[in-house]
């Protein structure tokens, strides 16, 4: 057992979260149009791969900063300075990267994977559908043998980067098995439609698609797998990618709650001084740590024990979500006139909050899951 | 950064878990009912081990590091074991033989441990008093010395095993004064002429534990008696926080373990509208609490284990944020294990009502969660 980091690990974070500094200070990453927050997240890309981030957790990890438990670690660092890149960012090297490291052969992994560790380009994966339940409600978009190629049709809902990807991987049926078909920005049969304003994750671009039978070649098709628990692996990414912009959302909440408690006088006295400013914030840290270390130790199952990691993660998953929610809440009120105010980081991390609760494994369904794993029913 | 246990130190737990749900969980409900504490339980966790763990083979223990410890603690809550038994378990070897062992001469040790690891002689801890709880620096039981031989007089309260200790570790002002500083800590064996135990007090949760005040007239004990030297009494009370964060918080998280599990056979036994209640989703959603409390526990638990492994200094910040986590959220799934099993659940049937009148000792005892937040506060 070890609490701490090591060295590698440690200068990774700072590293990743200074050049997501720098980016803030040259762009609005948080509120912007479609095309700038194409040109933020490609720019983020730029800056971020060559510090290898974009390598972690898609089997090119360098040396020291091995596994989930480093990613988590990294991904907390680039959420607490910008929610929506941290969002688009991790759709497409680590959700789309995914899907190709972990299912793609070599000859796909060679023509996707390397450019998209190499941030030049930017995928997504189109998983959820019009029931937004995957348990409940198979999928419904299906591909289908014409020649030599599968046609593909379907509808997707709340698929981030939809309109800037420049690859999308499509989670459908194929033979009545999961399959992922690989669809190219402008595909002839890919409609998108017009970016979803959303409460939180301004500056992240989602959109619905419809595909009218897209014709995708058969080296763009991953699977149809036999028995491979494909969706349910997709879920429990999507939810580490939900933890650690969690993390990154407390963290930043909490720390400009404190600033703003320690600067703001009142009664002649910093408002940090009045108990029930002070036990607040004691309250978020208390929150924020449990929280960092069950995501971490949910991020170590990932690559350690297997059989946990599904429980642990959603385990992790309600809590973090939750806990950021509760977090942001208290932050809003300690900034009170300053954290109602539209752009205020505290505000941003209420808002964001969110939609860790809702995306991935929903709350709802995690406690189900957990419960079921409880009765023997998992 | 990882997360994992040696075989060995697993093995142990699932050993420590089978021993108390032989010999000790049998009589948890008579005795929590009786308010008796439970004379042959204590003994068997000397004879198993328990008591002594962390203590060198030398004095009767077994060396064991620190995880291994919470690790014993979390098994006896997850073997159903009561929070009074660990109460007192945790009072008598960490806040009592801890304490003497870090700090008495080689011939108090020698006299004191060998007996304390086995459970021979049950050991208790002296700090609280009437109007000095939370607020230590305001406590007035006094040590005077003269000669060879120190004075005690004054009143402690909420003395854990106070009517039941062979002996004790009793934190008096040798210097009122200074304040934190002129506080000095004695060892003081039962039947020392003016020192006397009140009656148990009754109390809502860990029933088996018994909690007393201990009175001090003109109570006078050998020089030799005092740990250290004058003035250390406080920071040898900080150094027994350690303990507290970790081994005294670890039944804690074994016992959300324990009620996740009875809870879990309850709700696929009870059947309603035809079906087992675990079938109903809010069943579902309060067994989820329970364990998501126990898995966001365990690792502030570990960490301060681990670090006190280490030999790292305390952190009190993250001491304080296990404390306060582990006072506040308990309660939260003690009472929905309750609610799980209706009315069945507020009566002695299960345990589970015992388990949520235990867990409401947790934000109070050993430092309450307003101390906690105001140690958070000051360190963040």
């Amino acid at each position: 057992m070890n609490f701490e980091f090591g060295a590698r690990e440690t200068d990774l974070f700072e590293k990743v979260q200074t050049a997501m500094r720098a980016l803030e200070q040259e762009r609005n990453l948080e509120k912007a149009d479609q095309p700038e927050n194409e040109t933020n997240v490609r720019a983020a890309l730029v800056s971020l791969s060559d510090l290898g981030y974009l390598h972690l957790g898609v089997g090119f990890d360098s040396d020291g900063s091995k596994g989930t438990l480093s990613l988590m670690g990294a991904m907390e660092a680039v959420a607490l300075v910008s929610p929506s890149v941290y969002l688009a960012i991790e759709m497409s090297a680590r959700a789309f990267g995914r899907v190709l490291s972990t299912w793609g052969d070599a000859e796909q992994q060679e023509r996707w994977l390397t450019p998209l560790i190499d941030g030049q380009i930017l995928g997504g994966v189109a998983l959820s559908e019009s029931a937004l339940n995957l348990d409940n409600d198979p999928l419904q978009t299906t591909g289908r043998w014409e020649d030599a190629a599968v046609v593909v049709s379907g509808q997707k809902t709340y698929v981030v980067n939809g309109a800037i990807a420049d690859w999308i991987a499509v989670a459908g049926l194929m033979e009545k098995k999961p399959a992922f078909f690989l669809l190219e920005a402008g595909s002839p049969g890919l409609k998108i439609a017009p970016r979803r304003t959303t409460m939180g994750y301004e500056g992240t671009v989602i959109n619905d698609l419809t595909l009218e039978k897209c014709r995708v070649p058969s080296r763009h098709i991953i699977g149809p797998f036999e028995n491979e628990p494909v969706l349910d692996t997709i879920r429990i990414w999507e939810n580490q990618i939900l933890l650690g912009a969690s993390l990154g959302l407390m963290q930043a909440a909490f720390q400009a709650a404190k600033t703003y408690a320690n600067e703001h006088h009142t009664g002649g006295k910093p408002i940090i001084a009045y108990q029930e400013v002070a036990f607040k914030l004691a309250e978020m840290l208390t929150l924020l740590q449990t929280s960092q270390l069950l995501a971490y130790r949910a991020a170590w199952t990932a690559d350690n024990d297997p059989g946990e990691v599904r429980s642990l993660t959603w385990c992790a998953k309600v809590f973090c979500t939750e806990a950021a929610e509760k977090v942001a809440s208290s932050a809003l009120q300690i900034l009170a006139g300053a954290g109602f105010t539209s752009g205020n980081v505290a505000e941003r991390a209420y808002r964001c909050a969110k939609y860790g609760q809702i995306a991935g494994t929903s709350t709802e369904i995690a406690r189900v899951k957990i419960g079921d794993a409880a009765l023997g029913l998992r | 950064m990882d997360f994992e246990f040696t075989k060995e130190q697993l093995m142990f737990k699932k050993e420590v878990v089978r021993f108390a749900q032989k010999e000790i969980v049998p009589r948890v409900q008579e005795h929590d009912l009786k308010e008796a504490f439970d004379f042959e339980s204590f003994r068997k966790l000397g004879e198993f081990g328990i008591l002594g763990l962390h203590f060198p083979e030398e004095y009767g223990g077994e060396g064991a590091d620190v995880l291994t410890t919470v690790l014993a603690g979390e098994a006896l809550g997850e073997a159903g074991v009561d929070g009074g038994l660990t109460l007192s378990y945790g009072a008598h070897s960490f806040l009592c033989a801890d304490t003497i062992f870090l700090h008495a001469s080689e011939e108090l040790k020698r006299k004191y441990i060998p007996k304390l690891a086995s459970g021979e002689w049950i050991g208790c801890m002296g700090l609280s008093e009437p109007d000095a709880g939370s607020d230590v620096a305001s406590l007035t039981t006094s040590a005077e010395k003269r000669g060879d031989r120190y004075v005690l007089n004054g009143t402690k309260m909420w003395i854990t095993n106070g009517p039941i200790a062979d002996v004790a570790v009793i934190y008096a002002k040798t210097q009122p004064e200074l304040q934190h500083a002129g506080i000095s800590a004695f060892v003081v064996p039962k039947g020392t002429e003016g020192f006397t135990a009140g009656p148990p007090l009754i109390k809502m949760g860990v029933r088996t534990s018994q909690t007393s005040e201990l009175v001090f007239t003109d109570c006078e004990i050998p020089a030799s008696h005092l740990l250290g030297r004058e003035g250390e009494g406080f920071l040898m009370a900080m150094q027994t926080v350690e303990w507290d964060r970790s081994a005294l918080l670890a039944p804690f998280i074994g016992s959300a373990t324990y009620l996740l599990k009875n809870c879990a056979r309850y709700a696929k036994g009870r059947v309603q509208f035809g079906r087992p209640i675990g079938h109903f989703q809010a069943i579902k959603h309060k067994l989820a609490d329970i364990r998501i409390f126990g898995e966001a526990a365990r690792a502030l638990v570990y960490r301060i284990a681990w670090c006190k492994d280490q030999g790292k200094p305390l952190n009190h910040l993250e001491a304080a944020v296990a404390k306060l986590f582990i006072g506040d959220w308990s309660l939260g799934p003690t009472n929905d294990a309750v609610v799980l099993h209706g009315g069945y659940g507020y009566t002695h049937e299960f345990n589970v009502e015992r388990i949520f009148r235990d867990s409401r000792l947790a934000p109070i005892g050993g430092g309450t969660s307003e101390i906690q937040k105001k140690i958070i506060s000051k360190l963040m």
